[in-house]
């Protein structure tokens, strides 16, 4: 995709910048251009200190790509990884790091079965050992024991996007791009081109209403009358085929990033109007809302919809496009769905490129990304997030 | 009644004027103090004391720069406090005390001029729309140049508040009168500890309730436009507001002087005539502070009233529409955007609304105690 491989063209000017402008140590300025006079090639790896200062783990994005080939073991990055952010790609996250730090065996069959381990990828190793490999990270073959730890903590996106660009974590988790999350800050172009946008998932919204209005036979609304619904043009559910009932819109909390993805996506404008009835800042007071009501119309995270209880998701019809719960609510043109970010900053270290790969393979997709409720990312973007932390960029 | 402002206003005057007398005296009798100080304090005491402030100025001032190095002088202070409670006992312990209270003055100082400093933005950015507004838009978070008023804020806390305090104050009083006056002393020794046993339950428990029973029962029953409203909102903190009513307007009713009750009771009048003109009149200001206390408490709640209100911010028309689809306050604001604000515009706005609560419950609060305090003179100081 067009927008990746810019990001990608990215990596290499930043690169010169931070050559140039010497942020940088010394030290790792002198392995840098000894290493570009070797022809090095041209990719985004910077993880490996030079031997001299392996033991400084906190400062892997300032040394950059001496290591040309082989032999690294004894200088690679095993400090522990960490992250920090969104409650809603958390679980992903997460569960990814609860995965890694157990290095379970081949065939534990909860946590890295003979069906993943030997028909998928035919191997009999430790599932990070497995994983982090090619990244050139050698076996611990201990339970436990990864080649390197991931700790995993869990606030909100701004401060996921503030912690990775301040360096205190390696990975800034965020459900909203990090140039919405910054927006109020006057943060400056140079300072979002720093960050690295790895998406490990999609997370989409289906519509829900009450169950007296899904047994009335709304089945769909098209994006136009969800648009006249949260600005109070209708109503009434006899206006959109449902029986004669004021209709009760609940949304999110005012600027939050639901609140505002949800304008920015349905309207068009992070900054449109909107007036639903009532707001709620969490998802399961929405679900409890949307259960008591029996007027009530509300977007609502995947996890807290219940076909066949009292929040029934309707499709949503856009241009001809019927989008439905179970089918298509991935897809990118769905306005409510978004990306759901891990976000680097000033390129993407050997450890952290490890750990991404190890999210967007297809067993961390099935277990970490479906397995909690959201989507999978389509096979092409899948193939392109793949590219950018690809283990032959580090070789 | 003239008369009666004019004394007023020259009582205050002569006020003034003593307090400012007071200020010039104090500065100007300062340096014989301080001689005189320093000629009562042994040397090692004065060395002692110099130490404990100069260290404990640098802790403070180290916690707020690089709290790693605040340490060192933290243990200084220590050590000056131990050596000093050893060697001086009754010095250190009122230098102690001294710097208790200069500490607890200088956090709230610190608090107010955090509040009022970030707030400024929003105070630039809308001026005076900032707190009267009357059309829509109000509110168009987050945007960093958008519209922001306080106004549908202010009307929904007027009317929780009101509400609350319509069902706080005549319970209140009616309850504090049966249990000071009119109770047997067993029935009383039960309900006086239940009623303060009453407000020490969390304020998230009466949320809970109030927005899974009490909503719900509206929107299912009257059919609100959304399951909250400020009607219902105002019920449940007006319940919450009782025990504060009862128990400081059953404390104005005991004090009453019991010779006046006595008195009453000799002349012939009943218990209920007794209770009526006299008991209630002579702890008229006491009650009155009851109920103001009351509506303090009411207009800070936040919990329930966050759960609780429908967090749409808007005109009611009329304004005084307590069931509308409406519902926000200058509190819930506060607890439901702050952590989706941060920094920028949206969040000087919630500071700003953090002021306005600040100051009309500091405004409560002192007419309730200046209420208090006539009381007191009126009755002799007898407690």
């Amino acid at each position: 995709m067009a927008r990746e491989s810019a990001a990608n063209s990215d990596l290499v000017s930043r690169r010169k910048i931070i050559l140039t402008t010497g942020a940088a140590g010394a030290a790792a300025l002198a392995g840098c251009s000894s290493g570009d006079g070797g022809g090095d090639s041209d990719d985004g790896s910077d993880s490996g200190s030079d031997s001299g200062s392996s033991s400084d783990s906190s400062s892997d994005t300032g040394s950059d790509n001496e290591n040309t080939d082989g032999s690294q073991s004894g200088s690679m990055d095993t400090s522990v990884l960490t992250a920090d952010g969104s409650s809603t790609v958390y679980p992903i996250t997460n569960t990814g790091g609860s995965y890694w730090n157990s290095n379970p065996e081949a065939g534990d069959e909860d946590y890295w079965p003979n069906s993943w381990a030997q028909e998928e990828y035919d191997t009999q190793m430790r599932l990070a050992d497995f994983f982090a490999q090619d990244y050139g990270y050698e076996a611990t073959e201990e339970r436990s024991n990864p080649p390197f730890r991931a700790s995993i903590a869990l606030s909100h996106s701004g401060t996921g996007v503030e912690g990775v660009m301040e360096e205190r974590i390696d990975i800034g988790d965020s459900s909203a791009p990090a140039e919405a999350e910054l927006a109020g800050t006057g943060a400056g172009e140079e300072t979002l081109n720093n960050f690295v946008d790895h998406v490990v998932g999609v997370d989409g919204q289906p519509i829900v209403v009450s169950r007296e209005i899904a047994d009335a036979g709304v089945e769909q609304i098209t994006i136009e009358e969800l648009r006249g619904i949260y600005r109070q043009e209708i109503t009434n559910w006899s206006e959109v085929g449902g029986p004669d009932r004021d209709i009760l819109a609940l949304g999110r909390s005012a600027g939050s990033g639901t609140d505002t993805a949800f304008r920015a996506n349905v309207y068009g404008d992070p900054e449109a109007s909107i007036s639903p009835d009532q707001r709620f800042g969490q998802n399961q007071q929405l679900q409890q809302a949307v259960t008591q009501a029996d007027n009530a119309i509300a977007y609502i995270a995947l996890a807290f919809v219940e076909p066949d209880g009292g929040t029934p998701p309707i499709g949503l019809e856009i241009d001809g496009t019927l989008y439905e719960y179970g089918k298509n609510l991935g897809a990118q043109d769905y306005p409510l769905s978004r990306d759901l970010h891990a976000y680097t900053w000033e390129d993407t270290s050997r450890k952290e490129a490890c750990f991404i790969n190890f999210l967007l393979s297809d067993f961390g997709q099935e277990i970490f990304v479906a397995g909690n409720n959201y989507f999978k990312l389509p096979q092409d973007r899948l193939e392109t997030q793949r590219e950018m932390v690809a283990a032959s960029n580090y070789e | 009644m003239s008369g009666t402002i004019q004394r007023r206003i020259q009582a205050v005057r002569a006020w003034i004027d003593a307090t400012i007398a007071a200020i010039v005296t104090w500065f100007r009798e300062l340096p014989d103090r301080i001689r005189d100080f320093l000629d009562r304090t042994p040397a090692d005491a004065q060395a002692i004391l110099l130490v404990g402030f100069v260290s404990f100025a640098a802790a403070a001032y180290f916690f707020w720069r690089s709290p790693g190095q605040a340490a060192t002088p933290l243990a200084l202070f220590a050590g000056a406090t131990a050596v000093g409670w050893i060697r001086h006992r009754g010095r250190t312990a009122k230098a102690l005390t001294m710097l208790a209270s200069v500490v607890t003055v200088a956090i709230l100082l610190l608090i107010i001029s955090f509040l009022v400093l970030h707030s400024r933005d929003a105070f630039e950015h809308m001026g005076a729309e900032l707190l009267w507004r009357l059309e829509p838009p109000f509110w168009e978070a987050p945007s960093p140049d958008g519209t922001y008023s306080l106004t549908p804020l202010m009307v929904g806390t007027a009317l929780t508040t009101v509400i609350a305090t319509m069902i706080a104050a005549p319970l209140g009083i009616a309850g504090a009168v049966f249990i000071s006056e009119m109770a047997p002393r067993s029935v009383r020794e039960v309900v006086k500890p239940g009623i303060e046993l009453l407000a020490g339950i969390p304020s998230i428990t009466y949320g809970f309730v109030g927005l899974t029973i009490v909503n719900q029962y509206f929107y299912t029953e009257f059919q609100t436009p959304t399951i909250a409203s400020y009607f219902a909102a105002g019920v449940m903190i007006g319940l919450m507001a009782l025990p504060t009513v009862v128990s400081v307007a059953e404390d104005a009713l005991a004090s009453v002087p019991e010779s006046m009750k006595s008195g009453s009771l000799a002349m012939g009048s009943t218990e209920w005539q007794t209770t009526k003109s006299v008991t209630i009149p002579a702890a008229f200001s006491g009650v009155s502070a009851a109920v103001l206390l009351g509506v303090g408490r009411a207009m800070g709640e936040t919990m329930a009233a966050t759960v609780m209100l429908s967090h749409t911010k808007g005109m009611p028309d009329p304004f005084f529409d307590v069931f509308s689809r409406y519902g926000e306050t200058l509190t819930t604001v506060i607890a439901s955007e702050a952590p989706n604000a941060i920094g920028g515009m949206h969040e000087s706005v919630l500071f700003a609304a953090g002021v306005v609560l600040f100051v009309s419950v500091m405004l409560l609060s002192i007419m309730a105690q200046y209420v208090e305090w006539r009381m007191h003179r009126k009755l002799g100081g007898q407690q």
